[in-house]
């Protein structure tokens, strides 16, 4: 197959959502002898930026989104330890650590958050769940995080969304690290109050703030 | 394999029970031989006398001959029989097709409101002709309206004549079918000539009528030298008739809704007895604005719960009786567009959609029936969209079940990445054209619109973006040539 069909069957397999596609398309490619980074930058990101476009248009939903992140994180998965070998370093915007902060258990709003970033060209640590703030603050220690992501879906959880802050001032992290908000009982008041860095109100806004955060 | 399974494809409504109908239909049976009814001309008169009917008290009214009918119920059965149960209709694109029979609904517009809000200067003011033709394409641009009447009454033409020029407005601005209305047999059998130059010949309109035709009787009892002028001419050339009383519950028909039913079945049925006796087999649909009247005001309420329960009742007496029905919803008493505009919409809508009734009319109409609103037209398309959705019921299979999914995302997970959304979510989810569900901030910075000002944004942008089908070539001029004949034929002698 020639090369610039290839990039666009590749466009093509995260438009559908297809991980199945996009990795067997990965493989090809190396086979192939592409660049690991061409298959990236010319092959699977465009086709996330048209899918964003399309979410945004109202033309696309979140199903769609979410699974071309997946098409684009199983694509990646095939290229990323290639890149590895050959030293080389596919372009990260920056490093998100994102976790539900202690006593709450709702994942859906941090997932899709996650997916978005890493769809979109950020490294994520997702820390799952009733996450402690220490476990925060390890975490970003470990990686050198740029920004960390606290989520919290009841009024009464939304307040250890402060405690992580307080603990990242106590250990003298708070000026290393970007901390960005979400959830519902969480609102750009509330994100000032506590002095965090950004607040979102959806996924897809959450990617534009990260990324100004970090630019 | 397993037995005895039973599924329900959509939800299930009912207003009477099948012994109740035979009451409403028996009673109206025995109005019909104890009080009677009366009809205006000749040929009905004839019809009628022919067909076993007693006739008394004949006279003539201003040349017209009259008298009062007394049916028996073997003459009414017999009419019955063979009145179709299932009528097809197709608009000018053929492939519009409706199945008017058991259980399948449709929605269109209602007729002849005398004035509009103009969707620009948001003056009310009287329909013109283009006024009329661009509620046709407002009906031909939203997914779930399926016919369309007028909407507006065409000004500025001889009223004599006025249903010509109206039916080239609507027929140039739809290619859906339509429910037309006429002055009388005469001004049918023009519009019945546009029809068939439309289609091609009178073969193309015998297999699937362009229009089917309201008439009515005039509450109570009464059957004007028009009303049954345009139904024996409908009866003799296979269009298929409307005959829907109008009864104001308390005024022109008894108080109680199951009175105001049986004097309206009664009313219908004679129109079924002439329409059979013209020529059998002709296509006859039920009707009716059944509401009661305002005892404050006297209006005839568009938006009383009473009209949607009654349209409901009745429906259920069409389905005994074998014939499709022509229903009401989409309507109301409010001047605008506001909250009441759209708790009675939404209320008659549902309500009409889970009674199953065939032609379901008048949806746009605010201010009882004197405005026809573009606003409230596009805004109860939304409604429409929604009811269908409850109407398409819950599918109860092994792939939507889901036990599978369910065991692979596990306690916790979450769903958004599973093949199974995407392959299900755009079939089992209504997604909203005008509903607002955005959050707050998103919804702060695109100008806080409300449903009223998102609507209106709406009907301008289909105003300004939608072209309906063309006609065929000289196919406008030649209906045109009709307007002129009948407007020569008609214009007041100098």
């Amino acid at each position: 197959m020639p090369q610039d069909r290839l990039f666009e069957e590749m466009t093509q397999a995260v438009i559908d959502g297809s991980p199945d596609r996009a990795r067997a398309l990965a493989e090809q490619a190396l086979k192939a002898g592409i660049e690991p980074l061409e298959a990236i930058d010319r092959g699977f990101k465009p086709g996330m930026d048209v899918v964003g476009e399309a979410f945004a248009q109202g033309e696309l939903f979140i199903p769609d989104l979410i699974m071309s992140g997946e098409a684009m994180k199983a694509a990646i998965g095939v290229l990323e330890p290639e890149l590895l070998r050959r030293k080389q370093q596919r372009q990260v915007l920056g490093k998100v650590v994102i976790g539900t902060v202690q006593g709450d258990i709702h994942e859906i709003g941090k997932t899709l958050v996650g997916t978005m970033l890493a769809a979109n060209g950020f490294d994520v640590y997702d820390l799952g769940v009733d996450v402690p703030a220490q476990k925060f603050l390890d975490k970003v220690r470990e990686v050198d995080a740029d920004v960390v992501g606290l989520s919290a879906l009841l009024t009464t959880t939304v307040l250890n969304q402060e405690t992580v802050i307080q603990a990242l001032k106590e250990a003298g992290m708070r000026d290393r690290v970007k901390v960005i908000i979400g959830g519902v009982p969480a609102g750009p008041e509330w994100a000032e109050e506590i002095e965090a860095d950004g607040y979102a109100e959806n996924a897809t806004e959450a990617v534009e703030v990260v990324k100004r955060l970090v630019g | 394999m397993r037995t005895n399974y039973e599924t329900l494809g959509s939800p299930q409504f009912q207003v009477l029970s099948a012994s109740q109908v035979r009451e409403v239909v028996s009673a109206a049976m025995e109005v019909l031989e104890r009080a009677g009814t009366r009809v205006y001309g000749e040929d009905a008169l004839a019809l009628l006398r022919g067909a076993g009917c007693v006739v008394t008290e004949e006279g003539v009214a201003e040349g017209v001959p009259v008298a009062l009918v007394h049916i028996p119920s073997s003459v009414v059965e017999g009419a019955l029989q063979t009145t179709p149960g299932r009528i097809a209709v197709a608009g000018r694109d053929r492939s519009k097709r409706l199945s008017l029979e058991r259980d399948r609904f449709y929605f269109g517009t209602g007729s002849d409101c005398p004035s509009l809000v103009d969707p620009y200067s948001g003056e009310v003011r009287k329909y013109t002709f283009d006024d009329v033709y661009d509620a046709a394409r407002l009906s031909d641009a939203l997914p779930n309206i399926d016919f369309h009447m007028s909407l507006g009454l065409t000004s500025g033409v001889l009223p004599a004549t006025y249903d010509r020029p109206q039916f080239l407005a609507m027929v140039k601005g739809t290619s859906k079918p339509l429910v037309i209305t006429a002055v009388d047999a005469e001004g049918l059998a023009d519009q019945y000539q546009m029809a068939c130059e439309v289609l091609g010949g009178p073969e193309a309109f015998a297999r699937a009528p362009l229009f089917v035709v309201y008439i009515e009787p005039s509450s109570p009892l009464t059957h004007s030298i028009e009303a049954v002028g345009k139904l024996l001419y409908a009866a003799e050339h296979g269009i298929p008739a409307i005959y829907t009383p109008c009864i104001m519950a308390g005024g022109t028909g008894p108080v109680t809704m199951a009175g105001t039913m049986v004097q309206a079945v009664a009313e219908f049925l004679v129109g079924v007895v002439l329409a059979q006796h013209q020529r059998r087999g002709a296509g006859v649909i039920m009707g009716g604005v059944n509401s009661p009247m305002d005892m404050s005001t006297s209006i005839l309420s568009y938006g009383a719960p009473e009209l949607a329960l009654v349209s409901a009742a009745m429906t259920d007496v069409a389905r005994g009786l074998g014939v499709p029905m022509f229903s009401t919803a989409g309507c109301s008493d409010a001047k605008l567009l506001d909250q009441q505009a759209a708790i009675e919409a939404t209320f008659s809508i549902v309500v009409a959609a889970l009674s199953g009734a065939n032609l379901i009319h008048d949806v746009g109409y605010l201010e009882s029936g004197l405005l026809g609103s573009f606003d409230m037209l596009v805004m109860a398309d939304e409604v429409i969209g929604m009811a269908k959705r409850l109407l398409s019921g819950v599918r109860v299979t092994p792939e939507t079940l889901a036990v599978e999914v369910v065991e692979r995302v596990g306690p916790g997970g979450h769903f958004l990445a599973q093949e199974h959304t995407r392959r299900h979510f755009r079939e089992e989810v209504w997604f909203p054209g005008l509903i607002d569900r955005q959050m707050r901030r998103a919804w702060e910075s695109g100008g806080r619109q409300t449903m009223g000002a998102r609507v209106r944004a709406r009907v301008r942008h289909l105003l300004e973006s939608h072209t309906p089908q063309p006609l065929a070539e000289g196919v406008e001029a030649r209906l045109q040539e009709i307007v002129a004949q009948a407007e020569a034929r008609h214009a007041p002698r100098a």
